[in-house]
């Protein structure tokens, strides 16, 4: 008896010992000698140098703040589960994509509404954030700097061969056999990895989008079908005809190529165009240094004037509601947004700042852009309004395979009704 | 099973009252020393996998998006289930290649075993050889393939339009290559059992079919295969069930593509469950998937368990 009771005794202090040592170790990190200590969520792992030198920066002038960097792979399922569990990080960056959106409609994130920084941003930006979801009217992610998703093109060849960027559907097409017809490979197709088949869809597939397509889609729900007001049956026929007449001008054996092998090639000279976004040009230029781009958005409208360039936000800033170190975060977020910082920034990411007046790059590829952005003629991805539930990516890769556009559609619209019909919403019995 | 027809068994003759022995048998009770290797074991077999999947039965009934709040739904998920066209492509998808890498898997491997069971040159090399793909890393193995298929594959048969257009990106026939690749790797698993059941077959057999005159097929058919019944059993259900449960073949070969054409049961659980939003519906579909298994996985042994030898 004693013998037992003795060992349960030493067991009992091992365990008290161990536990105040992670207590102690717990809250080791701010002790009140008046330094804020934040934790910095950040998504972007080519990005991490860059804000770690901006980090430096800001602590230099800011001495009462210190700023943890946490850089995180898969930070999509990170940030659901940080969320569930109430450890909410001091500020947030995000890829704003259609998980952004509802987390936002979840109400988790703080309204920037009445904050001054929110002025200094593009509204084409916050208007592409708005759409996918916010809670209420609010106004929950600042946009930082932005992709641009285009067809990226040789400068060089389409000088040599004289041609000029097309501005209209048929001009494209006129450029695409004019290269066949001088042995240049129009398009370099990368379809081994399915997600390439996405940029020209979200491209051309804006179009059709634009007048508040998926909100219309959203309310027919269960009835989305050849007959509704709305559907990609009735709507995207033409679009998605258009995708793969693209297609068409692919090199042989497009569909074994990977996008890492589309970027090699094109940097090799190999194709005179690719359908991908500005993300490709760090890639390139790795491979080939001198080459000369650009990137003009599709051309498939009648006017010139009403092309749009189908633009995301690479990435959003954001902090949880209710932040009790709100205060210094919203510093280090101004002074992240000042111009010089943006700039930088942007220039090393390869990417377009959304704070008005901040100058691009000189990089040719970026400059050719600008005007977009300058005008505002830019949208947003809309594959981020389809619900993740859809298989879009293989149904859309299946269909540049096989070309049935009648069966890829409707094969997309069904599973929009099935989703529809099982998504039930949540009553929380809360004032919505 | 034998234990508790034991006590059946002897409990008759004592009659009625049945309360009171209890607290006589407390003094025959296991020492405490047996309590304590056992406890921490049920309790971490309940607490890892008992109660998640308690808790995973649960959410299926609810309309938890996987964070966030949630209701009951009743048994709507469960409905919907059986409405979606794309589920019950799934199922049939993973049962028709189950099948096949199954009775694959087994004739190859039983075919093997019996060659590295025989008096061959450097056996224990060529043991040692099968056994690699077990040791390799699914994925690793996955990519290989992935290159095989659609680089060197359509080189060298440039001239069979199915291989030279890349088979992965065929939606009819993309399975396939899926099912070599599961074989492959599967393999060597099933012929080390299957090795092992060979080696409990007594030599003399073999030398009294001999003497008999028995050709080679015979003895096969009339000593081999009866007497690995058991390992045979124990390979097929393994093998069925696992290939059912197929996912990480399919993540590194197609990831479920073209479209749709191959994705098994548990990839569209992965997805639609963590990716696609919907975490209920596709635990719901995992409790359908997990009531199938188990029924498959015993009519299997039922039926197969009557054809086996006993000695």
């Amino acid at each position: 008896m004693s013998k037992r009771a003795e060992s349960i005794r030493r067991i009992s202090a091992v365990l008290a010992v161990a536990g105040v040592t992670v207590a102690l170790g717990g809250c080791a990190s701010d002790s009140g000698n008046g330094i804020t200590t934040l934790n910095f969520f950040q998504f972007k792992g080519e990005a991490l140098e860059d804000f770690d030198q901006m980090i430096a920066d800001f602590e230099a002038d800011n001495p009462d703040i210190r700023i943890v960097q946490n850089q995180v792979a898969d930070a999509d399922t990170l940030i659901r589960t940080l969320l569930v569990k109430d450890r909410v990080p001091d500020i947030i960056t995000l890829n704003a994509n259609g998980n952004f959106g509802r987390l936002a409609e979840a109400g988790v994130f703080r309204d920037f509404s009445d904050d001054p920084v929110l002025e200094t941003i593009n509204p084409a930006v916050q208007d592409i954030l708005a759409d996918l979801g916010t809670y209420g009217d609010e106004v929950n992610g600042l946009g930082y700097v932005n992709n641009a998703n285009g067809v990226i093109y040789n400068t060089a060849m389409f000088e040599e061969q004289g041609l000029e960027v097309p501005e209209t559907w048929d001009e494209f097409i006129a450029v695409c056999d004019a290269l066949v017809d001088a042995g240049i490979t129009p398009f370099y197709g990368t379809l081994a990895d399915s997600w390439t088949a996405m940029p020209s869809w979200n491209a051309l597939g804006a179009y059709p989008a634009q007048d508040d397509f998926f909100d219309k889609m959203r309310e027919e729900g269960e009835n989305v079908g050849p007959d509704s007001e709305v559907s990609f049956e009735k709507n995207f026929v033409e679009a998605m005809d258009q995708q793969y007449e693209l297609f068409s001008y692919m090199q042989d054996g497009y569909r074994g190529r990977t996008y890492d092998d589309g970027n090699a090639a094109f940097a090799n000279g190999e194709a005179a165009m690719l359908l991908q976004g500005i993300w490709a040009t760090n890639p390139i230029t790795q491979v080939n240094p001198d080459i000369e781009m650009g990137i003009f958005p599709y051309p498939t409208t009648d006017d010139p004037d009403d092309r749009l360039l189908v633009s995301g936000v690479d990435v959003v800033f954001t902090m949880g509601k209710d932040n009790p170190k709100e205060e210094a975060a919203m510093r280090f977020i101004d002074y992240a947004f000042s111009p010089d910082v943006i700039e930088k920034f942007a220039a090393s990411q390869n990417m377009v700042p959304s704070v008005k007046g901040a100058e691009l790059s000189d990089d040719p590829a970026l400059q050719s852009v600008k005007p977009y952005f300058d005008e505002g003629r830019i949208t947003g991805f809309i594959d981020h309004q389809v619900p993740p539930s859809i298989p879009l990516t293989p149904t859309v890769q299946e269909f540049l395979f096989n070309g049935d556009t009648q069966s890829a559609l409707a094969a997309l619209d069904n599973e929009w009704r099935k989703v529809a019909a099982r998504t039930i919403p949540v009553t929380t019995g809360e004032e919505r | 099973m034998t234990i508790t027809q034991a006590v059946r068994s002897s409990t008759p003759s004592k009659a009625v009252p049945q309360r009171a022995p209890r607290i006589r048998t407390e003094a025959k009770r296991a020492p405490s020393a047996y309590y304590w290797m056992v406890w921490p074991a049920v309790i971490a077999f309940a607490a890892f996998h008992t109660v998640p999947v308690i808790v995973g039965v649960f959410f299926s009934f609810t309309n938890y998006a996987g964070y966030g709040a949630w209701n009951f739904v009743g048994l709507s998920n469960y409905v919907n289930l059986f409405r979606d066209d794309r589920v019950l492509q799934a199922y049939g998808f993973s049962f028709l290649f189950a099948i096949v890498a199954t009775i694959l898997t087994n004739a190859f491997s039983l075919a093997i075993a019996m060659g590295l069971n025989a008096k061959i040159k450097a056996r224990n090399f060529w043991r040692g050889v099968y056994f690699v793909p077990y040791i390799l890393a699914i994925l690793v193995i996955g990519y290989v393939f992935q290159f095989f298929f659609s680089n060197s594959l359509p080189k060298i048969l440039a001239g069979v339009p199915l291989f030279a257009d890349n088979i992965l990106t065929n939606e009819t026939w993309a399975w396939t290559a899926i099912v070599a690749l599961a074989v492959w790797q599967s393999c060597a698993f099933a012929i080390i059992i299957y090795l092992s059941g060979l080696q409990t077959i007594p030599a003399e057999l073999y030398e009294a079919s001999s003497l008999d005159g028995a050709s080679p097929w015979r003895t096969f058919r009339s000593i081999t295969f009866p007497l690995i019944g058991a390992f045979f059993t124990i390979n097929v259900v393994l093998s069925l069930k696992g290939f059912l449960q197929v996912f990480d073949p399919i993540v590194a070969l197609t990831n479920g593509g073209p479209g749709t054409s191959t994705e098994s049961v548990t990839l569209l659980i992965f997805r639609g469950g963590f990716s696609g939003g919907e975490f209920a519906y596709q635990t719901a579909n995992a409790v359908i998937f997990f009531i199938v298994i188990t029924i498959v996985s015993l009519f299997q042994f039922r039926v197969l368990q009557r054809r086996e030898a006993d000695f």
